[in-house]
Formats: structure tokens, C-alpha cells, sequence
């Protein structure tokens, strides 16, 4: 069930993929439980960030401790590589929408978007605890903290702006340019932010990369994600397709009705 | 298809700026609103200090402060100068106009970045006088100017599309600021940061070239971004 249009396929529903959203949805629900136990009873602590100065969090000095709190690492990175997954998806469905001003790609990239709302405010949320608990502030202005505010700001910035435009054309188009600003000022502001270090706070170091233990309790939690982020992403696209359709319908139908009274007088 | 005395892209952008200007002369609105609301936001500042004690730390702050004026006195001229284009549907002719829509991007920029300086000139200057009793800028301070141009120039670029886009929405002002301050934080960042550098001087000078370099480097890729999807916003 693909249209064909101009001789492009166009993302429709019922294909392929709509067949591998259930199994995805099992995928997301064993692998991410099964990373859940095992951060937490398999893998070892880890010691906790080392901070330049002792600071006290919670009324303990810490330096260089093990911190249950590393545990949020194992969901806040797979998090937020899946956000930044659905952002380059909504990025490339704009650039898409703009060529070919087909609708269909403007409801891509609405609903990608709303996927990468989503898994950005769990990464935020995620990355809020990390700053509380390992660094013992709510928030600092930290390049990849600074960035991923930005970001935010930028898609909750793309929400508003759909509400804000009734026609349907103009919609696609405006909000289409926005995500692409987003994708490209997002990594200058890293850039930016990371070159021009903005202040006196802590420099956190971390030293080493992952154990292989940890690799595998990310890498299991990705997938999981991944697979959540492409289910939410499906039955997202399913409904708002159907809804379309359903409008379509209707519009016909009162077209119909009215002839009909026409006819009738 | 040729039209024989058809002007070039120079004389269009000519007597699109020309437009803005004469327009501009005529009620002086923007000017003036832009000018006042940056004394205001001078006076909100000044309420804002005026329990913190005179010292040199206050020039570490300042650099930011300016900025904050900047960003918020440009915010009102951008929503002003894209809704004067509605009003009386000027922007309509415009698009008749057999032009280039990158040329009516360039000339709307131009005339905007032309009206943020004038207001910067007797602003900036004007803050300098209100807050010069807090703390001494060092030597460099002049040096401000470059930071100033360069993130002027941004201001003026990206703002002028965004604000194209925001005033066919409902909540103009609101959806303009929406959008405007997370996309320039990167510019605001490094200008604030060249701004502070310079009035610090010694030791801090050293961010001010990288800085600089930075901000120019947004403004190229932004100002290109933004010129080349222009047309698309103009046409919806």
C-alpha cells in the first residue's frame, strides 16, 4: 500500500514497517528492563566524577567517590542519542517538505519532532538528577547542558509555532525552516559553547572511557530506545495519517450532503 | 523572455533600502520606539543595581547587561519592520515585483542593520554614561565595537527572516522572541563574551580574538542559511 506520486514514494501506512512496531515495542520493553537490573545489580559502581575541588553535596565532601547516581548515565546517553535520531529525521523531512511541498512530509516531520520533544525532556530529566547528585548543582552553564537547553527551547519554539499558523502550506513551510535553523545552529552553539568556556565553574573530568560491562548495559539500552523511539514513532504517524484521512472523509461526505440538498430543492 | 529595461539587482536593492529609509524619515516610529525602549531598559537596570555597591567586579557584568539591551531593543524594531510591510499589504507589491527574492532579503536586512545602529550609537553611549559612576572599563573598551558590528549584523540577518515568518502567525511579538533568542544564543554567547573581554582588558583580551572570529563565523553560515531559505518563506 505505497502511493506513488511524480514517481517518489512517500511514507504511507500499512507497509513494512507498521509490521515491525509490535515487534519493537517487545524489543524496547525486554531491553530496556533488561538494562534496567542489569545497571543495577550487574555492573559494577563506578567512581563517581572527580571534581577539581572537593564539593559538598548533600552535606558530604566528596572528591572522588562511588556514586550510585553513575546509573543514570546508562538511560541519559541512550536518551539523548535517540533525541538527536528523531531530530535528524524531522531535519531531513523538512528539507523533503520543502522540495517537493508534499503534505506527507510535513506529517513526518511533525511527528518526528514530537518524538525528539519527547526523548529531550526524558534526556533533560535524566540530565537534571546527573547534575544534582554528581555535581551537586541544579544546573550550570556547561557547553552540552547549554546546547541541549537551547535545543529544547528550539523544538518547544516548533510546537508553538504550528499551533500558532491555521493554513496548512504556510504551516509546513515555517515550521520546516525552523528545524532546519535547528539542525544547524544546535551544533554551532556546541562548537560555540565548548571554545569559548564561559566561566569559574567546577571542571568536571572524567577520566577513562567505558568497562565492557557498561559498554554492553548501554548498548542494550540504546537498541531498546532506538526501538521505542521508532514504535511511538509509528503509531504516532498511523493516527495522525488516519485522522487525515478521516477529515478527507468528512469534508466529502458534507460536500455530498449539501449537493444532495441542492438537488433535493 | 527579456525585458529590456529591466534594473539590475543593485538598483533594486538600491530603492528597496531607499523604501525603508524614506519610510523611516517620514514618521521617525521605529527609530523612536526602539530608542526609547532602550532608555527604559537602561532605567530597569539602573533600578536592578542600584543596591549593589560600586566596584570594578559590576564591569564583569556589564558586557552582559548591554547585550540584553541590544537583544531586547532589537527584538521591537524587527517585529516593527516586518508588520509596517503588511500593514496597507506593501509586502504584496513587493512580491509582484519581477525581483529576485534574495535581493528583497538583502535590502530588508540592510535597512534594519542601518536603523539597530543608529540606535546603538546614541544608546550605547548612553549607558556608558548611567553606569560609568559603577566601575572603570579598561583601556581596550573601544575595542566593544567590533563585537557590536559583528553580532548587529547577525541580529539583523536572522531576525529579519524569523520576523518574516512570525508576523503571518497569531502571536507575533511573543512567537518572535520565541523563536529569535534560542537561535541567536550562540551569537549573544561569543558577543558577550568579546564585549566583556574588551572592557576587562589585560589578561581576559585573550578570548577576544577567538571570540570575534566565532561570531563572524555564525553570521556567515546563519545570514547564508537564512538568505537561501528566504524565498521559501516569502512565497508561502
Amino acid at each position: 500500500m505505497r502511493d506513488k506520486e511524480e514517481g517518489k514514494r512517500v511514507p504511507e501506512i500499512g507497509g513494512w514497517p507498521d509490521r515491525l512496531a509490535p515487534i519493537a515495542v517487545i524489543i524496547a520493553a525486554v531491553l530496556t528492563t533488561a538494562g534496567f537490573l542489569d545497571a543495577f545489580f550487574l555492573v559494577p559502581p563506578v567512581p563517581g566524577a572527580s571534581v577539581s575541588e572537593p564539593a559538598s553535596i548533600g552535606g558530604v565532601l566528596i572528591q572522588n567517590k562511588l556514586l550510585i547516581s553513575q546509573k543514570i548515565f546508562f538511560f541519559h546517553m541512550p536518551v539523548a542519542m535517540v533525541s538527536f535520531c528523531a531530530l535528524a529525521f524531522a531535519g531531513y523531512y523538512s528539507i523533503r517538505f520543502l522540495m517537493s511541498r508534499n503534505e506527507r512530509f510535513d506529517a513526518c516531520a511533525k511527528v518526528a519532532m514530537e518524538i525528539a520533544l519527547v526523548f529531550v525532556l526524558m534526556t533533560m530529566a535524566t540530565g537534571e538528577m546527573w547534575t544534582r547528585f554528581e555535581w551537586g548543582v541544579w544546573w550550570t552553564w556547561d557547553p552540552r547542558l547549554t546546547t541541549y537547553l537551547i535545543l529544547m527551547l528550539i523544538v518547544i519554539a516548533y510546537m508553538v509555532l504550528r499551533s500558532m499558523v491555521d493554513d496548512a502550506e504556510r504551516r509546513g513551510v515555517f515550521s520546516a525552516v525552523l528545524a532546519i535553523i535547528a539542525v544547524v545552529d544546535v551544533p554551532i552553539c556546541l562548537m560555540i559553547t565548548r571554545l569559548i568556556p564561559s566561566s569559574v565553574h567546577p571542571v568536571v573530568v572524567r577520566e577513562g572511557g567505558m568497562s565492557p560491562e557498561m559498554g554492553i548495559c548501554v548498548g542494550m539500552i540504546m537498541v531498546g530506545m532506538l526501538a521505542l523511539g521508532f514504535a511511538l514513532y509509528r503509531a504516532r504517524f498511523r493516527q495522525v495519517l488516519l485522522s487525515q484521512r478521516a477529515e478527507a472523509i468528512k469534508e466529502k461526505m458534507d460536500e455530498g450532503s449539501s449537493l444532495g440538498s441542492e438537488v433535493m430543492k | 523572455m527579456s525585458v529590456p529595461n529591466k534594473p539590475s539587482g543593485m538598483r533594486q536593492f538600491a530603492a528597496l533600502l531607499s523604501k525603508d529609509l524614506r519610510r523611516e524619515l517620514r514618521t521617525k516610529e521605529m527609530l523612536i520606539s526602539m530608542f526609547v525602549y532602550a532608555v527604559l531598559v537602561i532605567v530597569v537596570f539602573g533600578v536592578a543595581l542600584s543596591f549593589a555597591r560600586p566596584s570594578d567586579d559590576l564591569i564583569q557584568v556589564s558586557g552582559g547587561l548591554l547585550w540584553a539591551m541590544i537583544l531586547f531593543t532589537s527584538l521591537l524594531g524587527l517585529n516593527r519592520s516586518m508588520s509596517q510591510e503588511m500593514e496597507g499589504r506593501c509586502i504584496e507589491g513587493l512580491l509582484l515585483a519581477p525581483m529576485d527574492r534574495g535581493v528583497i532579503f538583502l535590502a530588508k536586512v540592510t535597512s534594519n542593520l542601518m536603523f539597530l545602529a543608529v540606535v546603538e550609537l546614541i544608546a550605547v553611549p548612553l549607558f556608558w554614561v548611567f553606569f560609568s559612576s559603577f566601575a572603570h572599563p579598561a583601556d581596550t573598551a573601544w575595542l566593544i565595537a567590533v563585537p557590536l558590528i559583528a553580532g548587529s549584523i547577525g541580529i539583523a540577518g536572522i531576525g529579519t527572516m524569523l520576523s518574516s515568518m512570525t508576523v503571518n502567525t497569531r502571536g507575533k511579538d511573543v512567537m518572535l522572541a520565541l523563536l529569535f533568542i534560542p537561535v541567536i544564543y550562540p551569537l549573544l554567547h561569543c558577543c558577550v563574551s568579546a564585549t566583556t573581554s574588551a572592557l576587562l582588558g589585560g589578561v581576559a583580551m585573550d578570548a577576544f580574538t577567538m571570540s570575534v572570529a566565532l561570531a563572524v563565523g555564525f553570521d556567515i553560515i546563519m545570514i547564508l542559511i537564512s538568505w537561501l531559505l528566504y524565498q521559501f518563506i516569502l512565497d508561502a
